[in-house]
């Protein structure tokens, strides 16, 4: 080798240029990034309180906004529920108000099937008029709205108000009679009124958080962090995981506990069997605080809402009657450890391990639970039964011991099932069906007595098969995707008659929009003034911190024009430019005094949220509790004072276990469960516009057992054919990653509008809150 | 000499480009700087991870499918063929478990595509140091200090660029000297 030191000098020039190639480059990265000249300080940006858009937990967060954009976002530091921290979608929440294909203009759709833009006025008067006509031809039940447990209390108000008290009819259901309509009977038929008792207080007092079907770590991680940090700080803490699958909930169990799909029923049984068999009732709670009820257990008389008639109108009416703890101990005998065993495929071991927690009254328990308990179709059975346990053994109304049903929307609590957006209901735990209850709505509402129809509206599902057969005639969608997220969704899926008008509001194209006769821009989040109220009934306001692009509107705005133009302005006779607290304060009085009662506008501005009852401008930790609850009397213990109708007491109900409505064959020889990922909210329409959230979820797909893979003959990556009596969809396969479904059964989130799996899913539901069961049908298996 | 001036050159290179350049498939233009190359590069690389400053990064590798912490360990770890993996910021007692669960904050990105085209635009990662009231004073930290209360994770070791590193890791509390600024205003009565 030959080299001159001119050469040298040329190599040695070159690897200079190559370092400098790199290390320039870098640092001009590093300037680019850094942008010296134009770098906007953290603490220059206008912060503003938001609550979280997403799950039900209410994280806090601070908005950081520069130039009318919104540009960060932090976890609230002075937020009691999540204390500065936050899970991957708060964290990317601008995000989803940024996607270049924003609605934002009214859209009406032509005749060749195109949309052209139309004005406001245009598009309001047209909406006005197809209420109108369908209201003088084919009456009130011909009119709906559905809603969403998304909506902000003023969207829910405005919605009620106009739609009981203006058009007189009672057809306004939510998504959330999708989510949690299960949780809501269970502490009606329970307490004769919604929503927890506890708090999140209680995963810092509790010795045993056991959830039920509830994929804490992935559905409402920032509680799950506080369950851990509890551990963390105490270690004989125990988390106890019940599912269907193995989740990343299950990788921090202390024991993990596998149940056949729909023997919940069976296993609380065998709980209860095991606490009453050994003595481990408190009978001086039972006797002071507990009356027993049994309901209509017969299978045939009660169904499953999606066979022979019932598929096209599904009314049943369960009948209490009285029962005792005498004849609770006949009915458990039928569920003995082995028995359980049998239909459960849990092992005694961990049966008898379970009733030993439950029955420990030294230790403090919490259940916890949300889709696998209340998408079930014995949904209310199954919320029954975890109270039950907690009533039979003392535990509940106390920190660290309580049922505590954990929701899945932002406000599904404080819109839903506190202002009462449901076919039965009005604000404040009151009914339709009560005269005495619709008398005080429409006092508070200045309308004329016998406003309010006393018969319920149709709930959620019987209302889209309603739409389908041509009954109802005017929909108004709004802050939801009915159809991707509509259980066996090809009976709703054929273009609409042309006597029907389906009117959408929402921030994306989706493919409700895509069905619609008029897409309406609405604002979101931030981009308006709104209030959420989150599971541990804790009311959360903000304000408007950006505008909203275009002509986007905020939906409750929406329903106020319609209503004027409708000629019912004075369901509204607030000014356009100052509307939303005084519209509060109205709202507010539903709830005074009926031990409801929500904070004061002023209050919820300056505060980060109250849990109600709040009295004297003081909160609420623990219902019913002596010391926490200013409704209680007592000294001590506890009053379940809303329960009139049980003599103040609570409801312990017996109820059987029930097969699951549709069971693996020979022919569809797989469980199908569905359900939501981490990454991605509901149906994707908004987090899958966050890059940073789509690019690690971008697609739907099926969760399979290793065993059942081989055995197919397909691997991790590979694609599949899952089939239903209703559907079929090819999807990737996954093994052994996030979700390990055992043999037998598979698992799909719902979020991909590219791949619908309620195509395929079943449309049976609880006999009781009529809320439909995404967690259990037969599927096969096929190669592709 | 010709020859080994230019094995230097294209040497210098090709780690100019493997820097720019995941050798995983999966991720295409993630970048995860090496021992070497995080003193330089790490904070530029990991703002790109960013969808705006204090988001948590994306992972920049693959799923290897095995706890985080087997190497993002106190002291780092350079793992070969992937880069160095840094120790994390966050502190043990704070952020609710906050160093339990990584993947609740931090996801892995699976595919370049976009579902939809987006015009959202983050507040720009702060690359710039912290200001000292005099010249022999301590800097105040430009950052809050909430999920970064480990200050050795970024400001020692091999992950630590130079502007920022500290020439005193013995000293371990760290606040005792260094403020975290909160606002830009100033005291009014």
């Amino acid at each position: 080798m030959t080299a001159d030191r001119r050469d040298f000098l040329k190599g040695i020039g070159a690897t200079a240029l190559g370092v400098c190639a790199f290390s320039c480059g870098d640092k001009q990265e590093a300037e680019r990034i850094a942008g010296a000249a134009q770098q906007i300080d953290p603490s220059d940006l206008t912060w503003g309180k938001a609550p979280c858009r997403f799950c039900g937990t209410g994280c806090g967060v601070e908005v950081g906004v520069k130039d009318g954009r919104a540009i960060a976002v932090r976890g609230d530091e002075k937020s009691p529920v999540n204390r500065g921290l936050l899970c991957v979608k708060g964290y990317h929440l601008p995000g989803f108000l940024y996607g270049k294909d924003r609605l934002t203009h009214p859209l009406r759709r032509q005749s060749d099937g195109s949309f052209k833009k139309i004005s406001w006025d245009e598009a309001l008067d047209l909406v006005a008029q197809k209420y109108k006509e369908a209201l003088a031809a084919h009456g009130p039940e011909s009119v709906s709205i559905y809603g969403s447990g998304q909506w902000s209390v003023f969207d829910g108000y405005a919605a009620l108000k106009w739609i009981k008290g203006g058009m007189r009819s009672n057809n306004i259901e939510p998504n959330a009679r999708l989510c949690m309509a299960s949780a809501v009977m269970g502490f009606v038929t329970q307490f004769q009124s919604d929503e927890p008792m506890g708090c999140y207080d209680d995963f810092e007092a509790a010795d045993d958080i056991v959830l039920w079907g509830h994929n804490a770590a992935e559905m409402h991680p920032v509680l799950f962090s506080r369950m851990l940090e509890s551990k963390r700080k105490r270690p004989g803490v125990r988390i106890i995981d019940l599912g269907t699958r193995r989740t990343p909930t299950t990788d921090y169990a202390d024991m993990y506990v596998e149940f056949r799909p729909g023997s919940d029923l069976a296993l609380a049984n065998g709980i209860l069997h095991l606490i009453v068999k050994n003595g481990w009732v408190d009978e001086a709670f039972v006797k002071e605080n507990v009356v027993f009820r049994r309901g209509i257990e017969d299978l045939k008389t009660i169904g499953y809402g999606c066979y022979g008639k019932n598929a096209e109108r599904y009314g049943f009416k369960d009948k209490a009657k009285p029962s005792s703890f005498a004849e609770l101990k006949t009915f458990l005998d039928d569920y003995t450890p082995e028995k359980v065993s049998r239909i459960s495929g849990v092992p005694v071991a961990q049966i008898e391990a379970l009733g030993k927690l439950y029955g420990d009254r030294s230790r403090g328990t919490v259940s916890t639970w949300c889709m696998g308990v209340n998408q079930h179709s014995r949904g209310t059975w199954m919320n029954n039964l975890i109270t039950d346990l907690h009533l039979i053994t003392g535990k509940i109304s106390k920190p660290g011991s309580n049922p505590f049903s954990i929701t899945g929307q932002p406000s599904a609590c404080g819109t839903v099932r506190e202002v009462g957006t449901l076919a039965n209901r009005l604000p404040a735990d009151m009914v339709v069906m009560k005269k005495k209850h619709r008398d005080i709505a429409e006092e508070i509402w200045g309308v004329k007595p016998g406003t309010i129809p006393k018969k319920p509206g149709y709930h959620a599902m019987d209302l889209f098969r309603a739409w389908s057969r041509g009954d109802v005639k005017v929909m108004w969608v709004q802050t939801t995707n009915p159809w991707m997220t509509i259980p066996h969704l090809s009976r709703i899926e054929e273009r609409h008659g042309d006597d029907q008008f389906l009117v959408v509001s929402d921030m994306y194209p989706t493919p409700t929009t895509d069905r619609a006769d008029l897409i309406l821009p609405a604002a979101a989040w931030i981009e308006r003034e709104g209030v959420f109220g989150n599971t541990e009934r804790r009311t959360q306001q903000w304000d408007r911190l950006v505008d909203p692009p275009g002509e986007a509107k905020e939906d409750a705005w929406q329903f106020i024009q319609v209503a004027k133009r409708m000629g019912m302005d004075h369901l509204f006779p607030w000014p356009d430019d100052n509307w939303h607290e005084p519209m509060w304060e109205e709202y507010r009085k539903f709830t005074l005094g009926r031990a409801k009662d929500v904070a004061s506008y002023k209050q919820l501005r300056e505060t980060r949220g109250l849990r109600w009852p709040v009295i004297d401008g003081k909160e609420t930790r623990y219902r019913y509790a002596a010391g926490h609850d200013p409704y209680v009397k007592k000294a001590k213990g506890v009053h379940f004072y809303k329960a009139k109708g049980y003599g103040e007491k609570a409801a312990f109900w017996l109820r059987p276990y029930h097969p699951p409505a549709e069971e693996p064959d020979n022919e569809y020889p797989f469980w199908l469960c569905t359900g939501r990922v981490l990454e991605h909210w509901h149906s994707g329409s908004m987090t899958r516009r966050v890059k940073e959230l789509h690019q690690a979820v971008p697609e739907a797909y099926v969760e399979l057992n290793r065993a059942d893979a081989t055995e197919l003959g397909v691997k991790d990556g590979d694609t599949v054919r899952v089939a239903s009596r209703r559907g079929s969809l090819e999807l990737t396969v996954h093994v052994d990653r996030r979700g390990r479904p055992p043999r037998g059964s598979v698992f799909v989130p719902f979020f991909d509008e590219g791949r619908r799996i309620n195509l395929l899913t079943l449309d049976a539901m609880c006999n009781i809150s009529k809320e439909p069961d995404y967690k259990k049908c037969a599927v096969r298996i096929e190669r592709v | 000499m010709r020859w080994l001036g230019l094995f230097l050159c294209l040497g210098v290179l090709g780690v100019a480009a493997s820097c720019g350049k995941q050798t995983d498939g999966d991720v295409p233009d993630m970048a995860v700087p090496n021992r070497g190359e995080a003193l330089k590069g790490s904070a530029a690389t990991r703002a790109k991870r960013r969808a705006f400053d204090g988001a948590p990064p994306v992972i920049a590798h693959k799923d290897f499918r095995m706890a985080c912490t087997n190497c993002h360990k106190p002291k780092g770890m350079e793992v070969p063929g992937v880069g160095f993996a840094p120790n994390m910021p966050h502190g043990e007692t704070t952020g609710l478990s906050a160093v339990a669960r990584c993947v609740q904050c931090h996801v892995f990105k699976t595919t370049d595509k976009k579902f939809r085209q987006s015009s959202f635009a983050g507040l720009k990662q702060d690359l710039r140091t912290g200001k000292r009231h005099h010249p022999l004073a301590p800097p105040v930290m430009p950052h809050a200090l909430f999920m970064r209360e480990n200050c050795q994770a970024c400001h020692t070791g091999p992950a630590a660029r130079e502007e920022i590193r500290c020439d005193h890791p013995e000293r371990t509390r760290c606040t005792q000297c260094h403020l975290a600024r909160r606002t830009t205003t100033e005291f009014t009565r």
